[in-house]
């Protein structure tokens, strides 16, 4: 007679090996594939900023030509951005950390998850194919028109670009489709609206951002490879096209890509603060709603990207209106963030340390976000390297540092061991002096003229003190890095044994062991709060589940227990999808359309075979 | 053939809700494409350019209302599978079916006769009206294809997967048909 | 209707001023764009009614919005924010939404003030 957990660990299992690792649908297997395939392309992107900094640390830097410094740029944002900020906030911390927040056994479409991986893997690679082969994309991130046309890019690398990043983007909104659902039906019994952890208010904020901001883009893409590989034209004057098109719809994707990257930082932080603070978080309904606000108001800001473009002030200032509205949640948040802390009684451990150097990064960077808001201002200051210093500090300070202090919150809880505190504030300390001293004085040289995107200058601009600064912060962040990743790999083997409540975490995580086991949880809980582990509930209803791969359904906005859903088991259909996908994204890029039509054929079987295996009766 | 019945959810099934969400993003890229349009229109004093005729009305008018009507086909297949009548399911899929492959490959011939007209090679105007009318299709195929699948399928018997899979078809086609409308009249709009 | 209502007060009141903002934010800037280009001088755009109409029905929608969410809010004052729900959800919404919606009120008065006081047609 076997005991629940021995019937649970049977029933859940996946395949050991290798093979396990390529057909699994386990949303923890997938998180952890996530986190270390965007480390990896974040040792990538920093080796690009190394590049660069040692490229413009003087005067006539001769470590790059003109044609590899803007790869190595554009590769640089467009690796830092795709291929590691947003996979590894939704992929790795999304995936790994939101079943179990919400006391479920896994996300609404597991197959879909591996999905979602396997062709993130598969767009990471197509890019940097390009980039090997010397033809990577190199008109910047935002690659504006002209610049993009054949005229002006003959050879493939915008097709890297363009295609590259439709590519990611199916990826991207799988992901987004699939948290959607697993919150709205798989939050567990009790788990109202109203009952939610913040951080799973983050990314539902972040994944109905992405399905709206997403699709901006990808016309824009097409319209891009219709008019170089087709010879239409959308962007062209000359045939009746709009050189503009291109920005309005790429900032009407990019600017909800930037709270896109910055809302799961919040979330983080949002669960950060209370463990440590040892105290609820203030204004917990505003905090909430402001996660939401600022990824809905900022769907309408798009326009302040093109204040210089010679737009009527009439249609500009509906921007500019709307920049300065969308400041107010993050202060909102600021507020009770510091209010939380301060109320509490804080313990300045690792992770919220992290937290402190984001709030610090965060005020400065939104600072000098918000100047951008008046229109003569960001006139002055466009492409400048001030601008590149606001979004440093938000990408970096903001968005990064919460995951570097996410790292070490949750590190116990996925491996078990505790991380080494000690060394673990000393690299807090590192990375946050290498972050000022990288990114502040590209405030200074902005304001004094410096351009962005640049592959040198000239002496005598007065520039020259500022860059070499910079240059050397890069270095001593990239030693703050390496500490970090030093701690956590050392700790992983040597570290001990955590158990699986360390910090006294309020959220459901908390509540099972470190690892937690195939099946999350032994018995489905039932929630009274957003806080479970602290406020435990004494529910009539338990529900075991031990029987099959199964996982409640709850009802969409009050968490009423609504049915029993069947789980499908591991699947190797989703990465023979992803490689069908690759191939027919190679053909496209290569303009070989019919064997690309013929791959498409191919994807569509495979969806056929995929849905052929259905998940049991109920 | 089994006649399974569908489980007593009060929620919509998840599949329902991924299928909205699927749509949400589809919406949104027509969104773009008509704003697209409207952005080259107002840059271009003549629209279309010359050479190229106004848009005719009456046929893609006719075949608007056509595809319109397969929405209550398929509505009533979405029921009777919620019900476990898969014979009656089945039916009215094939009826939807018939119906929306004699449309696409009505609209098929009059595009490939557009382009023999005009070629998006030439003027703005042609390239967005190609890639409008031309997104609309594929979403049409899609349709097509997905409805095939499930009318095929459902000789194995009805389950619940598949009564869900006919309901987020069921959603698939209805916002098919309003996007259709709004591309319809988009398309249309320098002649009315 | 009577057991609707409460329900159909919290969604409105939560985002009946967001969609009012949207819609003037889109509808505003369509206006204001296609004023400068070649189609208003064939439409006969009137660009200073259009922003009046906009800044005041949508004043008037989240005027509205912001009298649900405070009406749910004192209808549920006595409850906390993890209360059950439907009646804790709607008090959460509720107050969340009555703080949120003064966001776009300010926004759509700001829209509204800015487009009157640009409504010529120069680069800015």
């Amino acid at each position: 007679m076997r005991s629940r957990t021995e019937r649970l660990e049977l029933i859940w299992h996946e395949r050991p090996g290798l093979l396990g690792w390529l057909t699994t649908v386990d949303h923890k297997r997938i998180g952890l594939l996530y986190f270390f395939t965007t480390l990896v392309f974040f040792g990538a992107g920093g080796v690009e900023a190394l590049l660069i900094r040692t490229q413009l640390a003087g005067p006539n830097g001769t470590v790059l030509s003109p044609e590899a410094f803007d790869q190595v740029m554009t590769m640089h944002g467009v690796t830092m951005i795709f291929l590691f900020i947003i996979p590894m906030t939704t992929g790795a911390f999304g995936n790994y950390l939101l079943p179990l927040m919400i006391g479920a056994r896994d996300m609404a479409f597991p197959r879909l998850n591996a999905l979602s991986y396997w062709l993130f893997l598969g767009s990471g690679v197509f890019l940097y194919a390009g980039l090997l082969m010397r033809k990577g994309p190199d008109c910047g991130w935002f690659c504006y028109t002209p610049l993009n046309t054949k005229e002006y890019d003959p050879g493939l690398n915008a097709d890297f670009y363009a295609l590259g990043l439709i590519f990611n983007s199916m990826s991207t909104t799988a992901g987004a489709l699939n948290f959607i659902v697993t919150i709205f039906k798989l939050r567990a019994p009790g788990m109202s609206f109203n009952r939610m952890p913040l951080f799973v208010f983050a990314m539902l904020a972040v994944s109905f951002s992405l399905i709206f901001a997403l699709p901006p883009l990808t016309t824009d893409l097409v319209f891009l490879e219709l008019q170089r590989k087709v010879g239409f034209h959308f962007f062209d004057v000359v045939h009746g096209g709009d050189a503009l098109l291109w920005q309005h719809l790429f900032w009407l994707f990019g600017h909800p890509e930037v709270y896109i990257i910055i809302l799961p930082a919040m979330g983080i932080a949002t669960s950060i603060i209370p463990t440590f603070a040892k105290r609820k978080m203030v204004a917990f309904p505003l905090v909430a709603l402001a996660e939401l606000l600022v990824a809905f108001i900022g769907f309408g800001v798009w326009g302040h990207h093109m204040f210089a473009t010679g737009l009527s002030i009439g249609t500009l200032v509906f921007f500019a209106a709307a920049s300065m509205m969308v400041v107010i949640p993050s202060t909102i948040q600021i507020y009770a963030w510091l209010f939380t802390v301060n109320l509490g009684r804080p313990e300045f451990r690792a992770p919220l340390l992290f937290i402190g150097g984001f709030i610090a990064l965060f005020v400065i960077g939104g600072l000098s976000g918000i100047m951008f808001a008046a229109i003569p201002f960001d006139q002055a200051t466009t492409d400048t390297y001030f601008v590149v210093a606001h979004f440093h500090f938000i990408i970096f300070g903001a968005a990064v540092f919460p995951i570097l202090g996410g790292m070490y919150y949750w590190f116990p809880k996925v491996t078990g061991h505790m991380y080494h505190e000690r060394s673990a504030q000393a690299s807090f300390w590192v990375t946050f002096v290498g972050t000022l001293l990288t990114f502040f004085p590209m405030h200074i040289v902005g304001l004094l003229g410096m351009t962005r995107r640049v592959y040198t200058y000239h002496a005598g601009f007065g520039w020259d003190a500022y860059n070499l600064s910079e240059t050397i912060g890069a270095f001593i962040l990239a030693a703050g890095l390496l500490m970090i990743f030093a701690n956590l790999l050392w700790s992983r083997f040597r570290g001990p044994p955590s158990g699986p409540d360390p910090f006294f975490g309020g959220t459901l995580e908390w509540t099972t062991a470190s690892p937690p086991p195939p099946y999350n949880f032994p018995v489905i809980p039932t929630v009274t709060s957003p806080y479970p582990n602290w406020d435990r509930a004494q529910g009539e209803l338990v529900l075991d589940l031990d029987h099959g791969h199964e996982t409640p359904a709850t009802t969409v906005r009050d968490g009423h227990l609504d049915e029993i859903l069947k789980m499908p088991s591991e699947s190797g259909w989703p990465i023979v999808l992803a490689l069908a996908v690759t191939v027919l994204f190679i053909m496209l890029l290569t303009a070989h359309f019919v064997v690309a039509g013929i791959f498409a054929g191919v994807a569509g079987c495979v969806l056929v075979a995929w849905h052929v295996h259905e998940p049991a009766e109920a | 053939m089994s006649s399974v019945p569908y489980t007593q959810r009060v929620a919509k099934p998840n599949g329902w809700w991924g299928m909205v969400v699927f749509v949400a993003t589809e919406a949104t890229l027509f969104g773009t494409l008509i704003g697209s349009y409207y952005d080259l229109r107002f840059k271009t004093p003549r629209w279309p350019p010359t050479g190229v005729p106004d848009p005719k009305l009456a046929m893609p008018l006719i075949l608007l209302g056509v595809l319109v009507s397969t929405s209550v086909p398929v509505q009533l297949a979405s029921v009777f599978a919620r019900a476990g009548r898969t014979g009656a399911t089945q039916l009215s899929l094939l009826v939807a079916l018939v119906v929306q492959s004699g449309y696409l490959a009505m609209q098929i011939h009059l595009y490939v006769d557009d382009l023999h007209r005009f070629s998006p090679q030439q003027s703005a105007y042609a390239s967005i009206y190609f890639t409008l009318v031309g997104a609309h299709h594929a979403h049409v195929l899609v349709g097509v294809l997905l409805e095939a699948w499930l009318l095929l399928r459902l000789f194995g018997g009805n389950t619940a997967y598949r009564a869900v899979g006919v309901q987020g078809a069921a959603f698939y086609w209805h916002a098919v048909n309003a996007l259709a409308v709004a591309v319809t009249l988009v398309q249309l709009s320098p002649s009315l | 209707m009577r057991r609707l209502r409460p329900e159909l007060l919290q969604w409105y009141g939560l985002f009946g001023a967001a969609l009012a903002w949207s819609a003037q934010q889109v509808v505003g800037f369509g206006v204001a764009y296609a004023d400068c280009t070649a189609a208003s001088r064939r439409w006969g755009l009137d660009v200073v009614t259009w922003e009046i109409v906009l800044m005041v029905v949508g004043l008037t929608f989240a005027l509205l919005a912001e009298l649900a969410a405070v009406n749910v809010l004192l209808a549920t004052h006595r409850l906390d924010y993890d209360d059950p729900p439907p009646q804790g959800r709607r008090h959460f919404f509720a107050y969340a939404a009555a703080l949120g919606n003064l966001l776009f009120i300010t926004a759509i008065l700001l829209n509204g003030v800015g487009a009157l006081s640009n409504a010529t047609c120069r680069p800015a």
